[in-house]
């Protein structure tokens, strides 16, 4: 297509940009892809506070070194994206009523900067040791858009309507069926029969992800997280009974709506896509596989699914010198399974493996395209200590955390404040268990409120507790800091 | 036993058999000392031995001769006494030194056990193997004042959630990579000491036994810097597994910079036959120097570049005044 050879250049282009100005200031673009409440925003808020207020990242070596001078929020640089709200972030997750940030309903982006002692005889001379990180926060409803720039109207609303005759979304799909049984592809267009089919579609998608069905793939994403386009005739399409290939005819309800969803694409997903995707150095994958492993084998293989078709829209591989000209792709990608603390340490192997085999073709195409990965259980904020508990003879591995008001586990409703030892399940020691429902039952996660930062006077480092996200920085960018 | 384990609550202040996760202990204030200069002798035993048994000979001399003049019964029972007395010190001093060897040999095991569990815990993450190659090291060096700062460091890391192999990494970067520099200027120096003791020594035969000695002890050296503390038998089994690890190696390290070599023997050799002899002796004294390296560390080379031959092969011919390690 004409419009994606255009971006494509310009991608090529902006690495070209890139490689000069690299020279002075460099900037690592990090890619935080994750879908809607994997924890996106609570990643980047970690991120910044232990980097800000130098936590204790043992394993992230620029840091254990001593090496990172000072690091700094940067003045937003671009004019029409807001600024990461990370001040708001903090202040909702440290005030007096502990709580997680609210859902991200827009774009924003921010830019920190790390005044590091150089290693090295080149960066010590051109740029001083300093690195701008770019990260942009967003609304993961929007990444289920990106596999939709490569279908045609016809495409989508067969895989579609195939999906929402499946499992456990047929029963919620049954009001939007049935207006869909009335609609003729043929007959002329009407306005009011489309923005009926997008509102029924629209409520189909809502009542996908209530927690107890947790589905993830439920593109286009602008339906459930519209931004500023509420209301726009862009969001007013919904799938037709039309087979791959068939023409629409001028005039008729398939036309206006194939009309309309070529304009989504190209006027939301693409420009999405290309300002703040295709050009990322390095990529976190976060994947809430608890949330997905309390709603059941469904909701696992749906967010395997939803992911793995995101992930090939990606840009991945090894650069080389060529890589300036043709664009640079991203060679470093960390997969993770967040909240990892909502269970003991112990299963971590376990969560990792369950993740492996549930990302799999996604791992083997980033493996096949040479850029490196690995595959890690992280909780960027830790809200939970770990204990064991006694019982009948048995040794429970235990987390111990403030379940946040209207959680449920054998029977027992929390109300927000009481501190409880919650013993979640044993994860199966076969990750295919995960994925063939013999575990119901044996598992559930609870949601925790944020911890408490210790406000002991000497404490040097109020940062946030987390659970390897000294891994993850020094995985993603340690080469950087060189 | 899954079936029985099913997902629970326990509401905090009402359960009683329950075991926290210790809060994060403050940070106690370490003094940080220098680096003694040299490394430190205990009492030495093996003076004790040989005055002990120069004493008994002489006294044996002196015994014999007056033996003849005096009544050695009449006197026997002092005589015999103190003879038996510097005896026995004889044999203390001996068990003493045969002690110091076992325990050398003991502690170079340790090195190599250490190796195995970390190896074991980075291929296999395996968190016995982490906790254990950790603990021994603490053991080994936890009466280091120059690193008593970097264990208090890794202690403090114990409860943090992290995988076995991050576990290595940090104490390899925090703890045993501290040492690397010492060792660099030890094997610097053996080399430098080598190249010079070659170029000047008359005799061919002579600098054979000078080399033999000087890389023996750089082995000791190294083995005592890293925490091994072998005596004299420990010293040839370290030579030993130096000389076998290089057989393996060998072929590797000697390709790697082969050209360097050629080079900078034909010119040094080009100048001073000697010189040149001097130069691939200290050349083979800084290869022992490294596989001797990779046998002493407890650790094996993460974060840090493995050093290779070419960072001592500039210094081996450079003799300006020497800065003691």
């Amino acid at each position: 297509m004409a419009s994606t050879l255009i971006e494509e250049a310009r991608v090529a282009l902006g690495g070209i940009g890139d490689l000069f100005s690299g020279l002075v200031s460099p900037t690592v673009r990090l890619g935080v892809t994750g879908l809607s409440r994997s924890g996106k925003t609570v990643f980047i808020t970690a991120l910044i506070h232990n980097l800000l207020h130098g936590g204790r990242l043992p394993l992230f070596n620029a840091q254990a070194e001593g090496r990172i001078v000072r690091a700094y929020l940067e003045p937003q640089t671009h004019d029409d994206v807001p600024r990461f709200a990370y001040e708001d972030h903090v202040a909702a997750l440290t005030g007096a009523d502990r709580a997680w940030p609210q859902g991200t309903r827009r774009i924003s982006e921010l830019r920190l900067t790390v005044d590091y002692t150089a290693r090295g005889l080149l960066a010590r001379n051109t740029h001083g040791g300093q690195l701008h990180i770019d990260i942009v926060d967003y609304p993961g409803e929007w990444l289920l858009d990106l596999p939709l720039m490569s279908m045609t109207y016809e495409e989508w609303s067969q895989a579609t309507l195939q999906q929402s005759r499946t499992g456990a979304r047929l029963p919620l799909a049954g009001a939007f069926h049935a207006h869909l049984a009335t609609l003729e592809p043929d007959t002329p267009a009407s306005e009011s029969t489309a923005q009926e089919a997008a509102r029924l579609f629209t409520a189909y998608l809502a009542d996908c992800r209530t927690d107890d069905v947790s589905l993830s793939s439920l593109p286009p994403g602008r339906f459930l997280m519209p931004g500023d386009l509420e209301g726009s005739p862009l969001l007013t399409f919904a799938p037709l009974e039309v087979a791959p290939g068939t023409a629409a005819r001028r005039g008729s309800l398939h036309a206006m709506m194939q009309r309309r969803y070529d304009s989504y694409v190209a006027h939301v997903v693409r420009p999405f896509f290309y300002d703040h995707f295709a050009r990322l150095d390095r990529q976190i994958v976060l994947a809430d596989l608890l949330t997905a492993l309390n709603a059941g084998p469904a909701a696992v293989s749906d967010l395997s699914a939803a992911l793995s078709a995101v992930l090939a829209c990606f840009r991945q591989g090894a650069n080389s010198w060529s890589s300036v000209f043709t664009g640079r792709r991203i060679d470093r990608i960390l997969f993770t399974a967040t909240k990892a603390d909502l269970l003991h340490h112990g299963s971590h192997d376990r969560l990792e493996a369950i993740l492996r085999l549930v990302l799999e073709r996604a791992l083997k195409r980033v493996e096949f395209s040479g850029a490196r990965l690995d595959v890690a259980a992280l909780a960027a904020i830790r809200a939970t200590r770990e204990a064991t508990v006694r019982q009948n003879g048995d040794i429970l591995p235990c987390i111990v955390g403030t379940p946040e008001a209207g959680e449920v586990i054998g029977g027992e409703l929390f109300d927000g404040e009481t501190e409880a030892a919650i013993f979640p399940g044993d994860l199966p020691a076969d990750p295919a268990q995960a994925l063939d429902g013999s575990m119901a039952g044996t598992i559930r996660f609870v949601r925790f409120r944020p911890p408490k930062l210790s406000t002991l006077p000497l404490r040097t480092s109020p940062a946030f507790p987390h659970i390897r996200l000294d891994r993850a920085l020094e995985f993603l960018l340690g080469d950087r800091f060189r | 036993m899954t079936s029985t384990r099913r997902p629970t609550a326990f509401r905090l202040p009402e359960t009683e058999d329950i075991e926290l996760e210790p809060d994060l202990p403050e940070p106690p204030i370490v003094p940080t000392q220098p680096q003694p200069l040299g490394l430190a002798r205990s009492f030495r035993w093996g003076s004790v031995l040989a005055s002990a048994a120069t004493s008994l000979i002489l006294l044996w001399a002196g015994f014999a001769l007056t033996g003849f003049i005096e009544d050695l019964f009449a006197r026997s029972v002092v005589l015999g006494g103190v003879a038996l007395s510097l005896a026995g010190l004889i044999a203390l001093a001996l068990l003493a030194i045969l002690l110091r060897e076992v325990i050398g040999l003991i502690r170079l095991n340790a090195l190599g056990s250490i190796q195995d569990d970390a190896a074991r815990a980075i291929a296999a993450r395996d968190a016995v193997a982490a906790q254990q190659a950790l603990r021994h090291l603490r053991r080994l060096y936890g009466r280091r004042p120059e690193l008593a700062a970097a264990l208090v460091d890794l202690d403090r890391h114990e409860h943090d959630i992290m995988d076995p192999a991050d576990r290595i990494r940090i104490a390899e970067r925090d703890i045993v990579s501290r040492l690397d520099e010492t060792a660099g200027r030890i094997i610097t120096r053996s080399s430098r000491r080598v190249t010079l003791t070659t170029a000047v020594m008359p005799a061919a035969a002579l600098d054979i036994l000078f080399v033999a000695a000087i890389n023996l002890r750089m082995l000791r050296d190294l083995a005592t810097l890293y925490g091994g503390r072998p005596g004299f038998i420990g010293t040839l089994r370290l030579a030993r597994m130096v000389l076998s690890h290089l057989a393996v190696t060998g072929g590797l390290a000697l390709t790697d910079n082969i050209v360097q070599h050629v080079l900078g023997r034909g010119l040094i050799g080009r100048l001073s036959a000697r010189f040149g002899e001097g130069a691939v002796n200290g050349i083979m004294t800084a290869r022992i120097g490294l596989a001797a390296l990779d046998i002493c560390r407890p650790l094996p080379f993460i974060t840090r570049p493995k050093p290779g031959l070419a960072e001592f092969l500039q210094q081996v011919g450079d003799f300006s005044p020497e800065q003691k390690a």
